[in-house]
């Protein structure tokens, strides 16, 4: 699940979303695993009503998943079923990234599709019923405007941007091995952070609709239906008889697909670094590969692309209007600059993603070098990075020129930052000597800058909203009073406070969205 | 240090130098012997006190006398600086005394790789790209490089300047950029795309100011270094 202040940020986002009484109950829920109503109720000292009305919210938001134990089953004196609570830390982070995914719906399919989606984003879960009555609310001429609400669904389905709700309370085995079971929940924080993450991956694996319905329609109008289904890939089921499918309509919920999502902005930055790194043309060759593959990946971190042949992959290439000027020759350079110089036995190309995700951490993780340590420890750290192995200091030293009075010092700095693993070797020959040995350790290094990114976005969030409760009372005051208005351009008190305020919440802002580029490099992708 | 130092008077030198030694007494041969053994590391005159058992003003009569009859040097070892370290005059410190090539007078000579560093730069931005052999060939003939540096040093300065990701090497593909140079031959190529040399990154952490703040560890929302008291950001946000 999420570091620690990956959960402080978590509960920061709750807060501030749905208020305090339902952030607690999160948090409760985030620190002690799943839990069941009685249990929440107990630990947080709520009222049951406050409690579960908190459990309602954060399920409508995606944020909490019930489910029931299976093991309780084999216990014959029980005869009723506790349900227990488990929340999705993910889906929490997941409401920082709402503008990211309209703008994606926006830019890809239409303005529609982004007001539906804005719709499902704001309330959580709908049916296309309720979808379809938010948009006609007061407004003229509802039949058009139903009908463009029912294109809109069924492109954003078709693009899988939309999924049918997840099972309300499936039935999943919590036995895992190798861990204690939820009842035995261990003392210490570190065992309440791993042995959610198992649970929840079952949990969230029993509760998904299967592949062939998580994206179907469940047609209504039985006239047309093979005519439609004919002409769009989404499937249709067809239910038979008119009434059951409206009655469907009105019952089968919706909600945002986070996971498509999150793919296509791993996608945007698998290309846009191939394309800084290397040039249009690999950056091309890779968008056309991810692109034919997208919807036969398992899951979002693919280490590689889906295998394909060199004649698809051009085939795709063409498709794109600067790949149509490119040869099949000049296409096989770019695979080759992608890292894929030969091909599989069975003619096929897969570029190796991981490697790219791995490089952009480098360079995240290196520039805070940069800024934090200074030019010397940048060269340090990253021959280290690159070598990949333990170097000794005064080897270092020398590769990275860098002073050899000076380069303990750097090292020590970096390692006492956790940005370096050391160790002490002690030779004993003719005369006994000690080395120090240093090396990056990615995997730990990766979880640490995680967590400071979590601190630091739940820093910078809460110094914006200080900013904006700084300046409360410009928020009253009108509009045409806040810009200079007399041509000399002079400003006076007000609008100089007001300026500052818009720049300030421009610059955090934007921070912000792009800090949690980075969240997602270290943590989704 | 001179590191041009030729080695054709130095038999020579040898001879008068056997002239000297008859001269000297019992006390003077006995650490003349002691510094020549150690040959180009040289010897600590703690060590040698330790060694010789002389006393102490013995020692250092000797070695001021030995020095001025040019039989021996003091030289600075990287490891110690304040220690008097000594060496026969024939002999050149080793690396493990000046710390290699790059140092003089027992410290890093920064500005002599700046430099180098800068027109290595300079010419590889000109170049689109170049193999390694073609920096060794041009910084032996443009006649830019003026000190006496060897194609080893070159090749360090190009592995510090990809360090410094201010160029990168890459395999050559053999098109584009590539058309002249074999397939598969290391080359290397400017980073910056017209950008300012030393520019910092912006990476999303180092742009703001908890992203590189020394204090981070120590920042918790209501402590006494918190994100509304923090000084960072008023200056991140004087506008
Ligand atoms: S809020 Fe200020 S003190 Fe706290 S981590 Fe950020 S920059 Fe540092």
């Amino acid at each position: 699940m999420g570091s620690q202040y990956g959960l402080k940020f978590a509960v920061h986002l709750v807060t501030n979303h749905f208020g305090k009484i339902v952030a607690k109950v999160c948090e409760t829920l985030f620190r002690k695993g799943p839990l069941s109503l009685g249990e929440i109720i107990r630990c947080t000292e709520l009222t049951p009503e406050q409690v579960k009305n908190s459990l309602l919210v954060l399920v409508q938001h995606n944020c909490v998943q019930a489910y029931v134990p299976a093991d309780q089953f084999r216990d014959e004196e029980e005869s009723t079923v506790t349900v227990e609570y488990l929340a999705l830390f993910d889906n929490v982070i997941h409401r920082l990234r709402f503008p990211k995914f309209l703008e994606i719906a926006k830019r890809q399919l239409d303005d529609e599709c982004e007001k539906v989606l804005d719709g499902l984003l704001r309330d959580g879960r709908l049916t296309l019923k309720q979808m379809v009555e938010r948009a006609v609310q007061g407004k003229e001429n509802p039949g058009a405007i139903e009908a463009v609400v029912r294109g809109s669904f069924h492109k954003l389905l078709k693009a899988h941007y939309v999924e049918r709700c997840p099972a309300p309370e499936p039935v999943v085995s919590t036995l895992i091995k190798a861990e204690p079971a939820p009842r035995k929940r261990g003392s210490k924080m570190a065992k309440k952070f791993e042995a959610p993450e198992t649970i929840e991956q079952r949990v969230m694996e029993a509760a998904l609709p299967g592949e062939a319905i998580r994206f179907a329609v469940i047609e209504y109008t039985g006239g047309n239906a093979d005519r439609e289904a004919n002409s769009d890939d989404t499937i249709m089921v067809n239910v038979g008889d008119n009434s059951g499918g409206i009655a469907n309509e009105g019952s089968i919920l919706w909600r945002a697909n986070f996971e498509e999502f999150i793919r296509h902005l791993r996608h945007k930055l698998l290309i846009e670094n191939e394309r800084k790194r290397l040039d249009d043309g690999a950056a091309t060759i890779l968008s056309a590969i991810l692109d034919a593959t997208k919807n036969v990946e398992k899951k979002v971190k693919i280490e590689k692309s889906v295998p394909l042949s060199l004649d698809s992959i051009f085939t795709e290439v063409t498709k794109n209007e600067y790949g149509r000027t490119m040869t099949i020759d000049r296409v096989r350079a770019s695979l080759v600059q992608l890292g894929c110089p030969q091909r599989n036995l069975d003619d096929s190309y897969s570029i190796d993603l991981k490697n790219i995700v791995e490089m952009a951490r480098n360079e995240e993780v290196e520039s805070i070098v940069l800024k934090r340590f200074g030019g010397d420890a940048y060269r340090i750290f990253r021959l280290l990075s690159k070598s990949n192995c333990f170097l000794e200091t005064d080897k270092i030293a020398e590769l990275a020129i860098v002073d050899k009075k000076e380069a303990p010092r750097l090292l020590y700095k970096l390692w006492k930052d956790n940005y370096l693993h050391m160790e002490k070797l002690v030779v004993t020959a003719a005369k006994q000597s000690r080395f120090m040995l240093w090396k990056v350790n990615k995997p730990v290094l990766w979880e640490y800058v995680l967590d400071e990114m979590y601190h630091a976005a739940l820093n910078l969030s809460l110094r914006l909203a200080f900013e904006q409760e700084k300046d409360e009372d410009l928020l009253h005051v009108s509009r045409d009073k806040l810009t200079p208005t007399d041509k000399s351009g002079e400003v006076n008190s007000v609008q100089k406070r007001y300026l500052r305020l818009r720049d300030v919440l421009f610059l955090m802002g934007s921070s912000l969205m792009k800090l949690d580029d980075a969240l997602m490099l270290f943590h989704d992708f | 240090m001179n590191r041009l130092q030729g080695s054709s008077s130095s038999a020579k030198r040898k001879r008068e130098l056997a002239l000297v030694s008859d001269t000297l007494t019992d006390g003077e041969r006995v650490l003349y012997n002691l510094i020549l053994s150690k040959r180009d590391m040289g010897i600590w005159s703690g060590d040698m006190k330790r060694e010789t058992n002389l006393p102490d003003h013995m020692v250092k009569k000797s070695l001021k006398l030995l020095q001025s009859k040019g039989m021996i040097k003091e030289v600075v070892n990287i490891q110690n600086k304040a220690r008097k370290h000594y060496m026969a005059a024939q002999f050149e410190p080793s690396k493990e005394i000046t710390g290699g090539d790059w140092y003089s007078e027992g410290s890093l000579d920064k500005e002599l790789i700046n430099v180098l560093k800068n027109v290595c730069v300079k010419y590889i931005s000109r170049q689109k790209v170049v193999t390694r052999d073609g920096v060794l060939d041009w910084s032996r003939k443009s006649g830019v490089i003026t000190a006496e540096v060897s194609n080893q040093q070159i090749e360090e300065i190009l592995r510090a300047l990809v360090l410094d990701d201010e160029i990168i090497e890459v395999k050559s593909t053999g098109y584009g950029d590539f058309e002249n140079v074999p397939v598969g031959r290391v080359c290397y190529k400017s980073k910056s795309k017209g950008g300012v040399r030393g520019e910092p990154k912006d990476g999303a952490m180092s742009s703001i100011p908890c992203g590189v703040c020394p204090r981070i560890n120590f920042c918790t929302p209501d402590g006494i270094v918190s994100p509304r008291t923090c000084v960072y950001y008023q200056k991140w946000l004087d506008f």
